[in-house]
C-alpha cells in the first residue's frame, strides 16, 4: 500500500480551506421563471474534513454536489476548491461516487476501476498495478476479473468508490453512495469507508438519507431546507474517533440524531 | 427437455421436411412440376454452380449486397446518431422518419428506376435506401440506449468528447448496433432481391425471376436454396459475435 502511504506524507494542514462556497444560489430553467432549487448556500469546508449533507428530498443536495464537482453551472454565488473556481470538471481535485455504482457493464471491475486512469492514459501496468491496489483497499481482492453484473449490490459499489479514489483526489463528493444497499450492507460499508478515509484522510462531502448515518460518519452535518435548498443548521458531531457501533446505543448519538431530526420535521 | 433432446428433434423436424421433399414429389404426391424432388434440385444446383453465367450473377449480386450495405450502415448510423443527439432535430426528424418508415419502400421503386436506370446504381441506391433507414431508426434507439449516468461519471473523470464518444457510447451502443448489422443486411439483401427481380438484366434475383417466369421449377428452388443457405450463413456469423458481447449485456 505504497499508494496510501504517499498520501499520508502529504497529510492536509488542518486549517487549510478545502471548499469555499459563496452565496450560491440557482434557478433551473422552466416556465413560470424556473425552479428555484438553491439558495444563498455559504460553506467552508476544512481540509480532511467528513461533512454530511442531509435534507428533504428535491431540497437541492445533488444539484449542490454536481456544482461542487464542476459538472453543473451555478446560476450565482461562487464556488472555490483549493483556492480556485472549478468550472469544469477536474479529477485532479474532486472525485465523486454516485447514488448508483454506476460501473460501466463492458468492463470488468478491475477495468473499471483503472478507467479514470485509462482517459489520461497512464500507461498499462503501471494502471493495472493501482488499480489492483485500489480492489484491495476497498476488500475486493481477487474480485478484479469479475464482470459488474457478477458482483453484489455492495461490492458494486466498493468498486465504484475504488474508482473514485483511484485518481487520488484530496475531495471525494459522495452522493447518497450506500443508499440502494440494505441496511446491514450498509453500516458495514459506512464502516468500511470511516476506514478508507482515516487511512486516505481525503476532505468528504456526503449526502444522505440516514440520520444514523450522517451522526456516525461526521465531522459536522449541514441540514437543508425544503427547496429552494438553504443551510439551517450546522451540527458539529463531537463523538470521538474511531466511530464504533456501540457509540449508536449511547445518548449523545441519540441527542444529536434528534437534533437534526427535529430541524428537517420542522420544514414547512 | 435438455439441449441435446432439442437439437435432435430439431434435426429429425429437418430430416422430415427434407425426406417428404424428395419422397412426395418422387412418387407424384405432389406433382413434381411443381415441386421437384430435393435431389434433382441439388444436382440441378451443382449444374449451376459450374456454369460462368451463374458466376456472373453471383458476382453481381454479391458486388451490389456488398456496396450497398458499405454506402447504408455508415451513413444511416451516423445520421442516426447525429438526429438522436440533437433534442431539435430529433423533435423535428422523429415523427417524420416514423411516418415514413411505415410506408413500404418499395413502392419507390420505379422511381429508382426513373432516376438510375436498371443498372448496378440503381440496385446499389434501392437497397441502401431501404437499409439505411433500419439503420437509421436503430441508431438513434442505440443512441437512446446510452445511459445519462455513465456520461456523467465520465465527465466527472475529466473525459473529452471524443473519450465520451469512443468510451461510452461505442461500447453502450454495441449490442444494438450488431443487432442492426445483422438487420441491415437481411434488408439489403431483400432490397438487391427485390430490385433485381422487379426490372433487370444480371444478379441472381434476375435469373430467379426469369426462371419462375419460364417454370422452370428445378432451377428456381436451386436458386432459393442457395439464397436461403448464405443468407443464414451470414446471419449466424453476425448472431455469434453478438452472444460474445452478451457476457455484459444483462
Ligand atoms: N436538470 C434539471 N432541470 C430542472 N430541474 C431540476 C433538474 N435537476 C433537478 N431539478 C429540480 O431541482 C430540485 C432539486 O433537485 P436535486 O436532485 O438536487 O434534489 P435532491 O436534494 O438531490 O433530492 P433527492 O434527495 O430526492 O435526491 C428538484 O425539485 C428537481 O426537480
Ligand atoms: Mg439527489
Amino acid at each position: 500500500m505504497q499508494h496510501v502511504a504517499n498520501l499520508a506524507d502529504r497529510r492536509p494542514q488542518p486549517e487549510e480551506t478545502a471548499i469555499e462556497v459563496a452565496g450560491l444560489s440557482h434557478v433551473y430553467d422552466g416556465p413560470d421563471g424556473g425552479v428555484p432549487a438553491l439558495q444563498d448556500i455559504t460553506m467552508s469546508v476544512g481540509s480532511g474534513r467528513f461533512i454530511v449533507v442531509v435534507g428533504p428530498s428535491g431540497c437541492g443536495k445533488t444539484s449542490l454536489l454536481m456544482m461542487l464537482a464542476g459538472l453543473r453551472a451555478q446560476s450565482r454565488g461562487t464556488i472555490t476548491c483549493y483556492g480556485r473556481p472549478i468550472p469544469d470538471p477536474d479529477p485532479k481535485r474532486v472525485g465523486v461516487i454516485f447514488q448508483e455504482a454506476s460501473l460501466f457493464p463492458w468492463l470488468t471491475a478491475v477495468e473499471n476501476v483503472e478507467f479514470p486512469l485509462s482517459l489520461r492514459g497512464d500507461p498499462k501496468d503501471e494502471r493495472r498495478r493501482r488499480s489492483e491496489a485500489m480492489l484491495e483497499l476497498v476488500g475486493l481482492q481477487g474480485f478484479g476479473a469479475r464482470y459488474p453484473h457478477e458482483l453484489s449490490g455492495g461490492m458494486k459499489q466498493r468498486v465504484s468508490i475504488a474508482r473514485g479514489l483511484i485518481q487520488d483526489p484530496p475531495v471525494l463528493l459522495m452522493d447518497e453512495p450506500f443508499a440502494a444497499l440494505d441496511e446491514q450492507t450498509r453500516m458495514t460499508m459506512g464502516h468500511e469507508l470511516l476506514r478508507i478515509w482515516n487511512a486516505t484522510r481525503k476532505t468528504v462531502v456526503f449526502i444522505t438519507h440516514s440520520l444514523t448515518e450522517a451522526v456516525y460518519l461526521a465531522d459536522e452535518v449541514l441540514v437543508m431546507s425544503a427547496r429552494p435548498g438553504r443551510i439551517i443548521d450546522r451540527i458539529p458531531i463531537t463523538l470521538p474517533r474511531p466511530r464504533t457501533y456501540e457509540m449508536m446505543a449511547t445518548d449523545v448519538f441519540g441527542k444529536l440524531r434528534d437534533r437534526i431530526w427535529q430541524q428537517i420535521r420542522q420544514v414547512p | 427437455m435438455t439441449k441435446t433432446q432439442i437439437i435432435t428433434a430439431r434435426l429429425a423436424l429437418l430430416a422430415l421436411v427434407l425426406g417428404l421433399w424428395q419422397v412426395l414429389p418422387s412418387n407424384n404426391v405432389i406433382n413434381p412440376l411443381l415441386l421437384p424432388p430435393l435431389g434433382d434440385v441439388l444436382s440441378m444446383l451443382w449444374t449451376l454452380l459450374g456454369q460462368p453465367r451463374v458466376h456472373e450473377a453471383i458476382a453481381t449480386t454479391a458486388l451490389e449486397v456488398l456496396v450497398a450495405f458499405i454506402i447504408a450502415v455508415p451513413v444511416g448510423a451516423t445520421l442516426g446518431v447525429i438526429i438522436a443527439e440533437s433534442p431539435y432535430l430529433t423533435a423535428i426528424f422523429k415523427p417524420i422518419l416514423f411516418y415514413v418508415f411505415s410506408v413500404p419502400k418499395s413502392i419507390f421503386l420505379p422511381l429508382f428506376i426513373l432516376v438510375f436506370g436498371i443498372g448496378f446504381p440503381q440496385k446499389v441506391a434501392y437497397a441502401a435506401f431501404t437499409t439505411g433507414f433500419v439503420v437509421l431508426m436503430s441508431a438513434m434507439a442505440a443512441v437512446e440506449s446510452v445511459k445519462a449516468d455513465h456520461i456523467l461519471v465520465a465527465r466527472s473523470y475529466g473525459a473529452t468528447r471524443g473519450q465520451i464518444l469512443t468510451r461510452i457510447y461505442i461500447p453502450s451502443m454495441m449490442p444494438i448496433l450488431l443487432e442492426t448489422i445483422r438487420i441491415a443486411m437481411i434488408f439489403n439483401f431483400t432490397g438487391v432481391m427485390i430490385a433485381e427481380m422487379y426490372a433487370s438484366r444480371t444478379g441472381i434475383g434476375h435469373l430467379i425471376a426469369g426462371w419462375g417466369e419460364n417454370f422452370q421449377m428445378q432451377q428456381l428452388f436451386a436458386g432459393v436454396i442457395l439464397l436461403a443457405a448464405t443468407a443464414i450463413l451470414f446471419n449466424e456469423i453476425i448472431r455469434s459475435l453478438e452472444a460474445r458481447c452478451s457476457t455484459w449485456r444483462t
